[in-house]
C-alpha cells in the first residue's frame, strides 16, 4: 500500500517504463520548471510542444538543459493542445499536461467527440490524493476543479473515480465520507437527498469497493473523537479515506487551505479520460507539482 | 411475536374493557361484529343511531341489547357528530363507522371545533394473517393515503410504529417496498427509500429498523434476499410492509385477502382515538378483528 506521496514516487521510480508526457504550449517558466523537475529526477520524459524557440528561451532562463526534453514545433494554444492529445491517442505519449494554455481551451481538446480522449459517455472530474501532516492517511478529495454543482450522476462518477484512485494506492475498500454541514437528512438540502441515495447504491452494491457514509461533517468523517461525542453510528468511523465535496466552492478551499494553512501537499488529476491528464495551478507549491507528474505515471502505468 | 389475529386478545386481556362507539349503528354488519365483541367483553358498545332500527337488527342475531347505552339519533350526520364528539370528550375510546359513507365520517373526525384531529396524519394500517408467512405482518397505506410524498412517508411510518409497538414488537422491521431493491433515479419509490433508510440510521425516525428499496420477494423471503446477495436485517423478516402509492397497497390488499385467504384487521391511525372503518366487503370476522386491533391500539403507550 501507498501511504505517502512520496512512498507514491519512489513506486513510480521503479517502473521499468518511463511514461512520456505531451505537454501543450510549455511556453511559461512554471510548467517547464515542473516538468523540468520530473525529467532531471527520473519520473518522466517530456515532449513540449509550442514556439521552439520560445521554449528554448525559457529553459536558459530558469537555467535547465533544453535537451533533456522533445521539443515539437506548433503554431499555437490551440494547435499545441490538439497535438498535444492526439499524442497520448496514438501512443507516442502516455500523458497530457496543460502549459500555458487556459484550462477551458485545454479541455476542450481533451474532450473533443472525434479526438479528444474522453472515455465514452464519462463524466470530467477532478480527484486530489492530499497528504496533510495532522491526519493519519492520505485523504483523497474531489472535486476542487471541475464540476461546480455536482448532480447524482456526477456524484456518483466522482466518488467511483476517488474509489479508484485509492485502490490504485491499494486501499481496497476506501471509506468514503460524503460531506455536507450536518449529519441529518433534510428535505430542504438536495446533496443529503443525494448522499442518501448514494449510501443506499453503496449498500446494494451499485457503488462497488468502497464503504460509504454521509451526510457527515468533517469532524465525524476524520475525527474518531467526534464520533464518540456525537454518537453518530457511521462505518467511517473518524478514519475516512475519501471525503467528497457537494460543490466546487466547498471543496477548493478546503484543500487550499490545507495547502497553505495545514503544511499539506497534493497530487492531483483529471479523471474520465483514456490517458490521464496533468492539470494543475501555478499556485501549487513545487512539491505538488512533481507529485501531479508522478500520480499520473502511477495511473498510465495502471492503465486507469 | 404473533402468529395469528386471535393472539390479539391475549394482549387485551388484562387491560380495563375499552368503550367502543359506533357511529350510525343502525348497520347489519358492523353492529353484529360489535355485538359479538361485546359478548365476548373486548368492548363496551356506545350505540348511535336510529334506536328502533338498532334494536331489530341486534334481536335479528339474537343480541339483547337492553343494557347497552344507545343514543337515539335517527339523522346520520348528527349521529356521526354525537359519536365523534363522544370520542373527543373521551366518553369513548375507539370510533367504528356504521351505515355512514367514509367521507361523511371523516368529515366529523377532521372538524376543526370538535373532531379528533391531532396535528398527525391519518393514515390507515392493515396487520394481515398470511399462512404462508412466520408472523403477522402489516401493510400500510391501502386506503387513506393516495400518493405520500416522503413527509407523508415518514408520518405514515410513524403512526404504525407506535401502533406495532403496542402490539408488543419492540423494534418493528419496517420494508420500503418498491418493484426493484436497486436505487433507481427513474422510480422515485426507490429514492424515497434510500432516504427513509438513511433518516432512520441517523436516528431521525425512531423505534425501528427501516430498509428499502426491497421488492416485495425480498421484503418477506428470506430466500429470495439471500439469492438476491441483499444483506438487510429486514429482509425476510419484515414486520410493516410500506407501499409506494395506493394502487400497489390496495392491490396488494385485496390479493392477498382472495388469493391468499389472509385473514385481515385494520384501523385508522392519526386521530385522537382509533376509528375502525372497514367497508362493507370486509368480512364480519374482519370486522371483529379490527375492533379487538383497535383495542390494543386505544391502550396507552407501554
Amino acid at each position: 500500500m501507498i501511504r505517502t506521496l512520496d512512498e507514491m514516487v519512489d513506486v513510480v521510480l521503479s517502473f521499468r517504463k518511463k511514461h512520456r508526457l505531451a505537454v501543450a504550449w510549455a511556453h511559461d517558466n512554471n510548467t517547464i520548471e515542473a516538468v523540468g523537475n520530473a525529467v532531471i529526477n527520473g519520473l518522466a520524459e517530456a515532449v513540449l510542444i509550442g514556439h521552439k524557440k520560445e521554449i528554448i528561451r525559457t529553459c536558459e532562463a530558469e537555467s535547465i538543459d533544453y535537451s533533456i526534453f522533445t521539443i515539437t514545433e506548433s503554431k499555437n494554444e490551440i494547435t499545441a493542445s490538439q497535438e498535444a492529445v492526439s499524442m497520448v491517442k496514438t501512443g507516442e505519449a502516455d500523458i497530457v499536461m496543460k502549459g500555458l494554455v487556459s484550462t477551458d481551451k485545454f479541455l476542450k481538446a481533451v474532450m473533443d467527440k472525434e479526438n479528444g480522449i474522453m472515455k465514452p459517455g464519462a463524466v470530467l472530474s477532478y480527484v486530489c490524493a492530499v497528504q496533510i501532516p495532522s491526519y493519519h492517511k492520505l485523504l483523497f478529495i474531489t472535486d476542487p476543479a471541475v464540476i461546480p454543482f455536482p448532480d447524482l450522476d456526477q456524484k456518483i462518477a466522482m466518488a467511483e473515480y476517488a474509489i479508484e484512485m485509492a485502490n490504485t494506492f491499494g486501499i481496497e475498500k476506501p471509506r468514503v465520507a460524503l460531506i455536507g454541514a450536518s449529519e441529518k437528512i433534510s428535505r430542504h438540502s438536495e446533496n443529503s437527498i443525494h448522499y442518501a441515495v448514494m449510501c443506499k447504491m453503496a449498500e446494494r452494491g451499485q457503488i462497488k469497493n468502497c464503504i460509504m457514509d454521509g451526510p457527515l461533517d468533517i469532524f465525524l468523517a476524520c475525527d474518531r473523537k467526534s464520533q464518540e461525542l456525537k454518537q453518530v453510528d457511521t462505518p467511517i468511523c473518524g478514519d475516512a479515506d475519501i471525503l467528497l465535496f457537494p460543490s466546487l466552492e466547498s471543496c477548493n478551499p478546503f484543500y487550499k487551505g490545507l495547502m497553505l494553512f495545514a503544511g499539506g501537499e497534493l497530487a492531483g488529476l483529471i479523471r474520465g479520460t483514456s490517458k490521464p491528464v496533468v492539470l494543475m495551478s501555478r499556485s501549487e507549491k513545487k512539491k505538488s507539482k512533481y507529485y501531479c507528474i508522478a500520480l499520473a505515471c502511477l495511473l498510465a502505468e495502471r492503465n486507469i | 411475536m404473533l402468529k395469528k389475529l386471535d393472539e390479539i386478545r391475549t394482549i387485551i386481556a388484562n387491560e380495563p374493557v375499552k368503550k367502543l362507539v359506533l357511529a350510525a349503528a343502525n348497520d347489519h354488519d358492523s353492529l353484529s361484529a360489535v355485538l359479538r365483541a361485546a359478548k365476548d367483553g373486548i368492548v363496551i358498545p356506545i350505540l348511535v343511531g336510529d334506536k328502533e332500527a338498532i334494536q331489530n337488527i341486534a334481536s335479528s342475531y339474537g343480541y339483547d341489547i337492553s343494557d347497552l347505552r344507545i343514543v337515539h339519533e335517527p339523522d346520520t350526520e348528527k349521529a356521526v357528530e354525537i359519536a365523534v364528539k363522544m370520542a373527543s370528550s373521551k366518553q369513548a375510546e375507539i370510533l367504528m363507522k356504521g351505515k355512514v359513507g367514509t367521507s361523511t365520517l371523516l368529515k366529523s373526525v377532521l372538524n376543526r371545533e370538535w373532531g379528533l384531529r391531532t396535528g398527525k396524519l391519518l393514515s390507515h394500517f392493515a396487520l394481515f394473517e398470511v399462512e404462508t408467512y412466520h408472523k403477522l405482518i402489516a401493510v400500510t397505506d391501502v386506503a387513506m393515503n393516495i400518493a405520500p410524498n416522503l413527509q407523508e412517508k415518514i408520518a405514515i411510518i410513524n403512526n404504525s410504529i407506535d401502533c406495532l409497538h403496542k402490539l408488543g414488537i419492540a423494534l418493528p422491521k419496517v420494508a420500503v417496498l418498491g418493484a426493484v431493491e436497486m436505487v433507481n433515479e427513474n422510480m422515485s419509490a426507490t429514492l424515497d427509500a434510500a432516504l427513509l433508510s438513511k433518516m432512520n440510521q441517523r436516528d431521525q425516525i425512531k423505534g425501528c429498523i427501516i430498509d428499502g428499496p426491497l421488492a416485495f420477494d425480498n421484503a418477506v423471503s428470506v430466500e429470495s434476499a439471500r439469492h438476491k446477495g441483499i444483506k438487510s436485517e429486514v429482509a425476510g423478516d419484515t414486520d410493516l410492509l410500506l407501499m409506494p402509492d395506493i394502487e400497489v397497497g390496495n392491490v396488494l390488499y385485496k390479493s392477498l385477502v382472495f388469493f391468499a385467504k389472509a385473514k385481515v384487521a385494520s384501523v385508522i391511525l392519526g386521530a385522537a382515538v382509533p376509528i375502525v372503518l372497514t367497508s362493507r366487503s370486509d368480512s364480519e370476522q374482519a370486522k371483529y378483528d379490527s375492533i379487538m386491533l383497535a383495542t390494543a391500539v386505544s391502550r396507552k403507550q407501554q
